[in-house]
């Protein structure tokens, strides 16, 4: 039942938004993806609150796919948010980013991240990614158990 | 003290202050008779080791505000260093983000026009758009390299032992695999080490080998040999090929960022690569030089811990 999985993706670039769902779209991932656009938007969507208050906070994404550079909160930020609720704690969340930078990466593992992917310029490899991902995150990896039904 | 100075007492005094005692003086009665010699020599003696006590104390704190001022223009030179590179850490971070997305988006779109608008593209239609994703492409193996540039310059040095003759047998092992049809003689000699950090020298010779693979790759006997040589008792490393070759009169521009010998057409490539391997012989204290010919190949030579020998 992979269908009624949702992604999270959480990426502030309209253009890079639009690939990433090209590249899904293009490898068949049909699950619902909501995007939110920095990371003020993204915590609230997590924890039902905001524009995204009367969201049912128990169900959450089977994924979370991060850029790091965003504005008002950056995806670092976000991360520790998440990893610091106890509803949220266990999330899969993917980096999906440009930059490759040690500190970044660094960063990304100290505050919990599960996995760190440098988005390629060159878009056939970027779908390429894109499709990895999905295969593995969305079926061959199983996500914690949704709590509090 | 009642007695009179005699010349004893002048001679232990001066030879005291000979051997550094600098407090030494003569000891002088108050109110001297200044008919007796001796208690005018000595009297004299005692204001010459004052006047020379004096002067070593005032050349002493001269010294000192010297000292001072070095050591604040050392501190001041080190604080702005430091917010160079922090800049400079700053600027190649910015590089990686900010450059490269708008060249995914350039890629990804000229990408989506092909695939959705293919029957509207004529082959020259499709044709341009291939040269904007070659393009990006290229730009953004342009970045990647200019900031391990970058990352060269900035990072730390972890010294120790490196194996070299490995390193270089398992670049090439790579190159090979990367490309099973190509047939090459390779040649790495045994037993040769160097002190530097591992990260670095990895990265010199992948460029070295690298490059000898590239610029061998019309050659139908190609050969690349790593190797050292020993001149007044210290190693000088070599990576000779037997390929395209370059001409000696243009070989001094070689290390330059950008400089490129060859058009994209002849071999691709950023030109970026020599600049970096110079940049990390530099930084181990070592000097990185090449000889060559048109047709005929080329050996870059480096030498690394000069000082050190």
């Amino acid at each position: 039942m992979i269908d009624d999985k949702v992604i999270l993706l959480v990426e502030d670039n309209p253009a890079d938004e639009r690939l990433t769902l090209r590249a899904l779209g293009k490898n068949n991932i049909g699950n619902e993806v909501v995007v939110a656009r920095d990371g003020v938007e993204a915590l609230d969507y997590l924890f039902a609150r905001g524009n995204h208050a009367g969201r049912d906070s128990t169900v959450l994404p089977a994924v979370v796919l991060l850029d790091l550079n965003l504005p008002k909160v950056n995806g670092i930020e976000v991360l520790q948010q998440i990893r610091a609720n106890e509803r949220t704690k266990l999330l899969p969340v993917i980096i999906l980013t440009s930059s490759d930078e040690d500190k970044d990466r660094l960063a990304g593992y100290i505050s919990g991240c599960n996995s760190y992917v440098q988005k390629p310029v060159n878009f056939n490899q970027f779908a390429d990614a894109v499709r990895q991902l999905g295969l593995y995150w969305l079926i061959l990896n199983k996500p914690p158990p949704q709590t509090g039904r | 003290m009642t007695r009179l100075p005699t010349f004893d007492d002048i001679f232990a005094v001066m030879s005291a202050a000979s051997v550094g005692i600098n407090a030494a003086r003569v000891a002088v009665p108050e109110d001297p008779p200044l008919d007796d010699l001796a208690t005018r020599f000595a009297i004299a003696v005692n204001l010459l080791l004052d006047d020379l006590a004096f002067r070593a104390a005032e050349a002493e704190a001269a010294h000192q505000v010297t000292q001072t001022e070095l050591e604040r223009m050392v501190a001041e030179r080190t604080l702005e260093l430091a917010r160079a590179n922090q800049e400079l850490e700053a600027f190649s971070y910015s590089v990686a983000h900010d450059l490269r997305a708008p060249l995914r988006s350039i890629d990804g779109f000229s990408q989506m026009l092909l695939e959705d608008y293919a029957d509207k593209l004529d082959a020259e239609g499709k044709g341009y758009l291939q040269q904007v994703r070659g393009s990006a492409q290229q730009m953004g193996r342009l970045i990647d390299d200019l900031l391990m540039l970058s990352r060269v310059t900035r990072s730390e040095l972890r010294h120790k032992r490196v194996d070299l003759t490995a390193l270089a047998r398992s670049v090439l092992a790579r190159l090979q695999k990367n490309e099973p049809e190509r047939r090459a003689e390779l040649v790495v000699s045994d037993g040769l080490v160097a002190d530097g950090d591992a990260g670095l020298l990895g990265i010199v010779l992948e460029n070295l080998l690298g490059n000898a693979w590239k610029f061998t790759g019309r050659c139908p006997m190609a050969r690349i040999e790593f190797g050292a040589r020993h001149e007044q008792g210290r190693p000088v490393f070599f990576v000779r090929d037997n390929g395209a070759g370059f001409d000696m009169a243009y070989a001094d521009k070689l290390f330059g960022v950008f400089q490129r010998l060859h058009s994209a057409a002849e071999f691709e490539g950023t030109g970026i690569g020599l600049a970096t391997v110079q940049r990390i012989i530099q930084r181990h204290g070592g000097r990185v030089w090449v000889e060559g010919e048109v047709g005929r190949g080329a050996t870059f030579f480096f030498t690394l811990n000069e000082e050190a020998q």
